[in-house]
């Protein structure tokens, strides 16, 4: 499946990983022009969030509108019908969207760093957080691009969900600066905790709630999973 | 004796008038469907763009908010005209119905700007709704003066025509996406709409100058707290010239023989 994946979706990932690096550079300079004389605590959140950012946007947008794109083409049904184990496509699906997400998070930290002059100090914790908010994210996005069945509603939904993830989600920022009830809504909503995992990996000591987090995107993970089983097992 | 119907003359003002109504009840009608989903949507990410502004900011100075209000009507039309209209074109490509309508008998003008008109009528109630959530939010008191109108004319004429260039000119709809697309996220980042130019390294200010977002935000921003705007004959005039260009260049494409 890993191979089919990789061979199908050639010039796309290569778009893709363009894409990916122009998105998160772009957005970590860009956001740090929002906010007049930035300081080292804001521009740390920036870089960091902006990295978790570009590496949830494969799995979570990029990979449902592909998905949606299959379902016009007919594609979708193709691939239900291919004798793999489903959660073998699944994973290997995973693996596509953390490869390909991975380049654009990284060139977005190391620009990050350069520009406002950052250093981080980056621990093993780092690796579990980036696998698991990169699992959470792709099932999230997975279970959207199976459950429902209009490719046009998969696109616009992942729009908005970005929207929401950027705008309303204290990735790129601390939570105190939002109103205190969406602060609060945001511990139980899958983007914070990806973001203080990772974060965590990166500069510890910066967020707490490490645990909360790790349970919460577990739980979302699994869910999303299980709703994407039920709609790819349903007959058609 | 048979009955011969009348025969229109295809010239003057009339025709011209008359193929435009036509034009907007195609549009409205083609698009039934999609568009008062359009119309939410555009409502609540209006509305939630001038608020989202805010969180990243730890600090929001009187100024500082009063340039991200004033910058919200601009918010609510750029994506209308930057992304609704292109690709309206672009499916319109994908599903064949656009060789269709430029067969239709009407001024290719009227086609242009009948699909003007009915996406700046969507993108006006979110505008609305917009500028009185984050005038609340960021307790902004505004002065809007008569000037607000041609302004928003303006702003949109000039989004939509650059829309529909882009959509017109680029043959490939999957391009077309991921131009506009990119814009808007060119947009949102690099032009200062609701932040003053001051704010950026001054090269990219003195490109924004000849772009035409931030003039955009201009005109209406002087229309609606006068004196926080900067050079609003120039903003004026970068945006008509954008306008005649883009709507030319609409021209070009749609008429040419192929």
């Amino acid at each position: 499946m890993l191979l089919w994946h990789a061979s199908s979706l050639r010039v796309w990932a290569v778009t893709t990983i363009v894409v990916e690096i122009m998105a998160g550079c772009g957005m970590v300079i860009g956001v740090g022009l929002l906010v007049p004389d930035i300081s080292q605590t804001a521009a740390l959140y920036c870089t960091t969030g902006t990295a978790v950012i570009t590496l949830i946007m494969v799995g979570l947008i990029i990979g449902p509108q592909f998905i949606a794109q299959q379902r016009t083409d007919g594609t979708y049904e193709y691939l239900l019908g291919l004798p793999v184990p489903r959660t073998a496509a699944a994973f290997a699906w995973y693996t596509v969207c953390l490869v390909l997400a991975l380049p654009g998070a990284v060139a977005a930290l190391a620009l990050g760093c350069w520009h406002y002059d950052l250093s981080l100090r980056v621990s093993p914790a780092v690796v579990p957080a980036v696998l698991l908010a990169s699992f959470t994210a792709t099932m999230l996005g997975y279970a959207v691009a199976n459950a429902i069945e209009r490719p046009m509603v998969t696109v616009i939904l992942t729009q908005v969900v970005i929207f929401l993830a950027f705008g309303y989600a204290p990735i790129n920022f601390p939570p105190d600066q939002m109103p205190h009830w969406l602060a609060e809504a945001n511990r139980g909503l899958p983007f914070l905790p990806m973001a203080t995992a990772v974060r965590h990996g990166l500069t510890p000591g910066f967020d707490n709630r490490l645990a909360e987090s790790y349970a919460v995107l577990i739980a979302w993970a699994v869910g999303s999973a299980l709703v994407a089983a039920i709609a790819i097992g349903r007959r058609r | 004796m048979i009955a011969v119907p009348a025969v229109r003359p295809r010239a003057g003002v009339h025709y011209w008038w008359d193929s435009y109504r036509e034009m907007v009840r195609y549009d409205l009608a083609s698009q039934r469907q999609w568009l008062p989903f359009l119309f939410v949507i555009q409502l609540l990410l209006s509305a939630g763009m001038a608020v989202l502004y805010g969180f990243y900011l730890p600090v929001i100075p009187p100024q500082l908010a009063a340039f991200i209000v004033t910058g919200t009507p601009a918010l609510a039309l750029i994506p209308i005209g930057f992304i609704s209209v292109p690709q309206m074109i672009a499916d319109r490509k994908l599903a064949g119905t656009y060789e269709f309508t430029l067969a239709f008998p009407v001024p290719r003008m009227a086609d242009v700007l009948s699909s003007v008109t009915v996406y700046t009528a969507i993108a006006l109630p979110g505008l609305a709704v917009a500028l009185a959530l984050s005038a609340w939010r960021y307790d902004v008191t505004l002065h809007p003066s008569p000037m607000f109108v041609p302004a928003v004319l303006l702003t949109a004429v000039t989004a939509s025509a650059a829309g529909a260039a882009i959509g017109h000119a680029i043959g490939n709809p999957v391009i077309t996406n991921v131009i506009s697309n990119l814009l808007v996220f060119f947009v949102l980042l690099y032009a200062p709409i609701v932040f003053p130019a001051h704010q950026f390294p001054s090269w990219l200010a003195e490109v924004n100058r000849y772009l035409p977002f931030m003039n955009m935000a201009t005109v209406l921003r002087s229309a609606l707290l006068p004196g926080l705007a900067g050079d609003v004959t120039h903003a004026y005039l970068v945006l008509s010239v954008w306008a005649v260009v883009s709507l030319t260049i609409c021209y070009q494409v749609i008429s040419r023989r192929g």
